[in-house]
């Protein structure tokens, strides 16, 4: 895949030196990072170094205790619950652990947001969420429940859950962990074409090299509670930093503080 | 305090959620079963077996001071009404059910699809909390009458077999008025109410992994207990104040 520039330049997301703590842990200190409308970004760094929580505050799971995030013009951090709904409906996110409802069928799974979020009733969402999984190659699957099913496979109902709303922008919080290689990449080819053929912008929680250098327009690497390095896959790959070096290149020991090691 | 701030808030939004509607479709029926039907074995054996010893001892200090069995039934049946057919019934359930709730929601927290709840436009509270508190409501009350039930009867043929009171002596309902049966209504209802709230409440607030879980349910059965207490010390005082000598 080509190392093109993003589609577009306008920044639909805009985090503004956000700060979070988790008791005494301060996990982000000050984060700035834009997203441009319609690039597939990947977050990178150690695991604990808030590539996760970053994501989740744009969506309001996580609120901020300092700094701004804004959504196509508008300030989402300040935001109420109820306030949430509609950008929840713009903004899909595909969870790390899947997050399929143990007690609903792989149909229901997908039907609940369009019945929540578009108030279509049971049996039209039922048929539509079954279409939906058509377009994930899970349709045979509809009626089975997700602990009858493979990583991969709730993985690609999850996704179908998460595109069922058809939104602007899909956050992937780690979605090659724990699949084989076939299955991670087929979400990365699934990925590029929300990109390419939907315009859809992608944020991507990853560790996954292979992923990161083959799908990413640009990637930010967060380091210490902020964004340490940004740029092209090329621009990443060739940086003169030595802790990114040392990160992209798996090296055990090197400048990075890692804490816990 | 900001814990029991936020107990409030849930409490305060599962009632706001049964008002709200939108509770997935069977799921309080299947919480009936799961708090109900799976607890029934249990309450029976438990509250049987109890009701068996406090006579046992009931009739021993009797026969030590007076003698006279002949107002145990009586008093027993009205004390098992008012307090420990829904006392004992709540703490039983504190314990089974409780730490069900907090380790399914608990699980559900830790895994995100609590998360993913709110991602799909529900509010987790009306999902997860509202049919267990709909379903806890209605099935402690059903435990509670059975409980106390089995209770009675059990007590009864100890006080017969072991110290030959007669049955209609001990089963007599005369002494036993609708205050009784009034104020233990309202604290099976409390209970039932005050369970899944502090258990899901628990379960909301489980963090990191199975040790997060394991945290919650912990914290829902030591909480839901201490609320099943702190409530029938509240109710007691205040059937007390209300009903006063009817419930002499």
């Amino acid at each position: 895949m080509s190392d093109a520039p993003p589609p577009a330049a306008r920044p639909v997301i805009e985090f503004r030196g956000v700060a979070k703590a988790f008791g005494d842990k301060q996990v982000l200190r000050d984060l700035s990072l834009d997203v441009r409308k319609g690039e597939v970004l990947f977050i990178i760094g150690t695991s604990g170094v808030g590539k996760s929580v970053t994501i989740k505050h744009l969506i309001g799971l996580l609120g901020v205790d300092a700094g701004e995030i804004w959504f196509d013009g508008k300030r989402v951090d300040t935001l109420r619950e109820p306030e949430l709904a509609p950008i929840r409906k713009r903004i899909g996110m595909v969870f790390q652990n899947s997050t399929l409802f143990d007690s609903m069928t792989l149909a229901e799974n997908v039907a609940l947001p369009l019945r929540k979020h578009q108030g279509m009733r049971q049996k039209k969402a039922l048929v539509e969420a079954r279409r939906r999984l058509d377009q994930v190659y899970m349709s045979e699957f509809a009626d089975r429940y997700p602990a009858e099913l493979s990583d991969g496979m709730r993985k690609r109902a999850a996704i179908a859950r998460t595109l069922t709303l058809q939104p602007e922008v899909v956050l992937f919080d780690e979605p090659t962990t724990g699949l084989d290689p076939v299955n991670a990449r087929r979400i990365d080819r699934l990925i590029r074409e929300l990109s390419g053929g939907q315009g859809v912008t992608s944020v991507v929680v990853s560790h996954d090299l292979t992923s990161i250098f083959s799908i990413a327009d640009r990637i930010a690497f967060i380091y210490q509670g902020a964004v340490r390095a940004l740029g092209s896959r090329d621009e990443i790959r060739a940086s003169d930093d030595p802790v990114v070096q040392q990160f992209i290149q798996g090296q055990s020991s090197g400048p990075m503080e890692t804490p816990g090691f | 305090m900001r814990g029991l701030i936020e107990l409030w808030g849930v409490f305060v939004s599962t009632i706001a959620g049964m008002i709200r509607g939108g509770r997935p479709k069977g799921e309080i029926v299947r919480q009936m079963h799961a708090i109900g039907n799976k607890s029934m074995l249990f309450i029976a054996v438990t509250l049987g077996f109890i009701g068996m010893v406090m006579i046992y001892q009931a009739c021993m200090q009797f026969n030590r001071v007076t003698g006279d069995l002949s107002q145990v039934g009586v008093q027993f049946i009205r004390l098992v009404t008012s307090d420990f057919a829904p006392t004992l019934t709540g703490m039983m359930l504190a314990t089974r059910v409780g730490a069900g709730i907090a380790a399914e929601i608990g699980s559900m927290k830790v895994t995100e699809q609590v998360d993913a709840l709110r991602m799909s436009g529900v509010l987790p509270v009306d999902y997860l909390i509202v049919p267990r508190f709909i379903a806890s409501v209605v099935m402690t009350v059903v435990l509670t009458t059975l409980g106390g039930a089995i209770m009675y009867v059990a007590g009864g043929l100890t006080a017969h077999y072991q110290f030959g009171v007669n049955l209609k002596i001990f089963f007599d309902l005369s002494l036993l008025n609708p205050a009784h049966l009034s104020l233990g209504l309202v604290k099976a209802v409390t209970y039932g109410a005050a369970i899944p709230v502090v258990s899901g409440f628990c379960g909301l607030r489980a963090k990191g992994s199975s040790e997060g879980v394991g945290w919650a349910t912990t914290a829902a059965v030591i909480g839901s207990s201490l609320a099943v207490l702190l409530l029938d010390f509240i109710l007691s005082v205040a059937g007390f104040f209300v009903l006063g000598e009817a419930l002499r």
